[in-house]
């Protein structure tokens, strides 16, 4: 890219606990995103080791990776990614369909999971019929469907205004206090009242706050 | 993940885009219709001429004629000589042979009359085909009669069923209406031999012969011709001929083997050829006709093959097309832990399901399309065959049952084999990069 060096995240030492709500903050090509989709086995590093309760991600095979995927963590994204075809309670239940799980059962534990994000009037609504901030708790269920203990949202706000941001965040929130281990990639200033660690990357480092926010600072100054 | 739940989500991902699915499919509609009409239509003719060679003969009849050597009787290394060795004729020994044959029921030789000859009745007269068999019964032949008995005697013939047919007014003047053929059953007709000396002077021979059966029809040689005691045609031959014959020696001119079994008549045929002699079956030369229609049905089959390969490019695009519009839809599959064997199956489904629907298409407007030509034909055929005064095929177009069912599962496998180029890329896509993608 015109000799210039593209760094996608680049030396970057993090460690999570378990039960913990991280919030993961930077600037954009801070690498932030970058780190999210590594930790959830979606892209590969080149080089550096990744590991969850034990497990080695970067020595895994394609198969291994989407089987801990489907038993370990659930996603969240900016943009939702429903499939506009499904309903709500389809959208919810369809995970599991790669787990295998009956009809039935699906339907049962994606109702259970609508009424816990709040939505359990809107199972038959398609996501065009829903509002972002619905359509975001829709695929928190999602997420949560296979039991994962690992949540993994990146930018769940962006999208959002502020109120149904604050709802998506407090959703989150409860995830975390109801004993799941909730890692958030955000711009979103609010989200770090609910955190309890945050991390603070710069062009791929972790950084203190107190860098972090001189940082922030200088780029203001520089507008 | 579950066959059923596969198959579901196939479904509901098809009818996302009805109209492009539907305009896919129709191609395949096109080419399963091509394939079904005009497989449809080789198996029609060969229906059709199977039913005129139908009366080809018994099935339990096997010709046999002498073999005067030559061809495929060389001697191997050496030069290549006919010795008389070679020859085979069909005299009364040989004839033994043939009987000693296990599942052979008889053997009953046969001579044409070697003579011109003339049959008159009332003021119509014909040229007849006068066939000599050794029996007193045609039955023997395989041949049955519609009125009289198949016994012959002397001074009796028993007539094929078309003979009538044969007779004309040699008087008739032009532009007056010929007359109906005649009913010769229980009637005494009269049969005139010629035979020409050397210098071409004319001697006749008159015979009064009495009608005594008329066979069914069989569509076969027996239709024409007239059946008389081998012995008189022997003697007439031989006044004719001026010499004298012995069966003994010079052999028949033809044999005719029966066999108990149909399915034995191959064999029976092989083992004849063996001894040195030509053995024809009626069966052989369906084998023949047979393969002939195979063939032409794999042709036929092939050009509308065409028409489906034509679609299955179509499958490919229109699946090539729906997985890059669902990039992100793919990506997310991966995120919620479907593997890449999942992802292939789901979109080698729809490609499938695509084939399929068109496959079902196909085979619903290739039988209205038989069915039409059938009526078509039906129509064509019976102004003809009012014309002709004679039994055509009813059917243009048959669809066997396989047929169907064939191309059903081919345009499935046709879309499943266009979609694999394409569900291959959905499946080893690099899920951040799906996810990713505008």
């Amino acid at each position: 890219m015109g000799g210039q060096v593209v760094r996608a995240l680049d030396n970057v030492d993090v460690e999570i606990e378990e039960g913990t709500f991280t919030v993961v903050m930077g600037p954009s090509g801070s690498g932030k995103s970058t780190l999210l989709y590594l930790l959830g086995g979606l892209d590969r590093a080149t080089s550096g080791e990744i590991s969850i309760e034990g497990e080695r991600l970067d020595q895994m095979d394609e198969n291994a990776l989407a089987l801990f995927r489907r038993r370990t963590m659930g996603f969240v994204f900016q943009s939702f990614n429903l499939i506009p075809s499904m309903d709500a309670l389809e959208n919810v239940g369809f995970p599991m369909q790669f787990a295998g799980t009956n009809a039935k059962q699906r339907k049962i534990r994606a109702q259970e999971l609508l009424a816990q994000v709040g939505l359990e009037n809107r199972a038959d609504h398609r996501p065009s019929e829903l509002s972002g901030g619905q359509q975001q708790r829709v695929a928190i269920a999602r997420a949560l469907v296979n039991a994962p203990k690992l949540i993994l949202a990146d930018e769940p706000t962006g999208n959002l205004d502020t109120s149904s941001g604050s709802a998506v965040m407090r959703v989150l929130s409860d995830l975390h206090k109801a004993g799941r281990t909730v890692l958030v990639v955000t711009h979103d200033p609010r989200m770090t009242h609910f955190a309890t660690h945050r991390i603070y990357l710069l062009d791929g480092r972790v950084v203190g706050e107190a860098e972090y926010e001189s940082a922030a600072l200088e780029a203001l100054q520089i507008e | 993940m579950k066959f059923f739940d596969l198959l579901r989500l196939v479904a509901g991902n098809l009818t996302r885009r009805k109209a492009r699915v539907a305009l896919t499919a129709v191609g395949v509609v096109i080419g399963t219709a091509a394939v079904v009409v005009l497989v449809s239509l080789a198996s029609g003719l060969r229906q059709s001429a199977s039913e005129q060679l139908y009366g080809i003969g018994d099935l339990t009849l096997i010709q046999v004629s002498p073999s005067y050597g030559g061809e495929g009787m060389y001697m191997g290394g050496g030069g290549a000589i006919s010795s008389p060795s070679d020859v085979k004729l069909l005299t009364n020994s040989a004839l033994e042979d043939f009987r000693a044959i296990p599942g052979v029921e008889s053997v009953i030789p046969r001579e044409y009359l070697m003579s011109s000859a003339l049959i008159k009745f009332q003021k119509l007269e014909m040229y007849p085909n006068i066939i000599g068999i050794g029996t007193n019964d045609v039955a023997d032949l395989g041949d049955t009669t519609d009125r009289g008995s198949t016994e012959l005697g002397r001074g009796s013939i028993v007539i094929g069923v078309t003979v009538p047919q044969s007779f004309y007014d040699p008087n008739l003047r032009p532009g007056k209406e010929p007359p109906p053929p005649p009913d010769l059953f229980n009637q005494q007709v009269q049969m005139v031999v010629f035979k020409y000396d050397s210098e071409g002077h004319e001697t006749r021979k008159n015979i009064a012969l009495r009608v005594t059966g008329v066979l069914k029809e069989t569509r076969g040689e027996s239709d024409w011709a007239i059946y008389m005691p081998l012995e008189q045609v022997k003697l007439l031959n031989e006044w004719s001929q001026n010499r004298r014959f012995n069966y003994n020696k010079d052999g028949y001119s033809m044999a005719i083997v029966k066999v108990t079994d149909a399915n034995q008549a191959m064999e029976v045929a092989d083992q004849i050829t063996a001894m040195g002699f030509q053995a024809y079956t009626p069966q052989s030369f369906l084998e023949g006709i047979n393969n002939f229609f195979i063939i032409l049905q794999v042709i036929f089959g092939g050009v509308g093959a065409i028409a489906l390969l034509v679609a299955a490019i179509g499958i490919a695009n229109t699946m090539a097309m729906s997985i890059l519009e669902r990039t992100r839809e793919i990506g997310l599959m991966k995120a919620v832990g479907a593997t890449n064997r999942d992802v292939l199956a789901i979109f080698l489904g729809e490609a499938a399901g695509i084939g399929f629907l068109g496959g079902l298409g196909g085979i619903a407007v290739g039988w209205l399309a038989s069915q039409a030509i059938n009526i078509l034909a039906s129509i064509y055929m019976a102004n003809q065959a009012g014309q002709q005064g004679s039994g055509l095929p009813s059917v243009a177009a048959v669809i066997p049952l396989w047929l169907p069912v064939f191309a059903l599962v081919f345009s499935t496998l046709v879309g499943m084999l266009s979609g694999l180029y394409p569900a291959l890329r959905a499946a080893t896509m690099v899920p951040v990069l799906a996810l990713k993608y505008e």
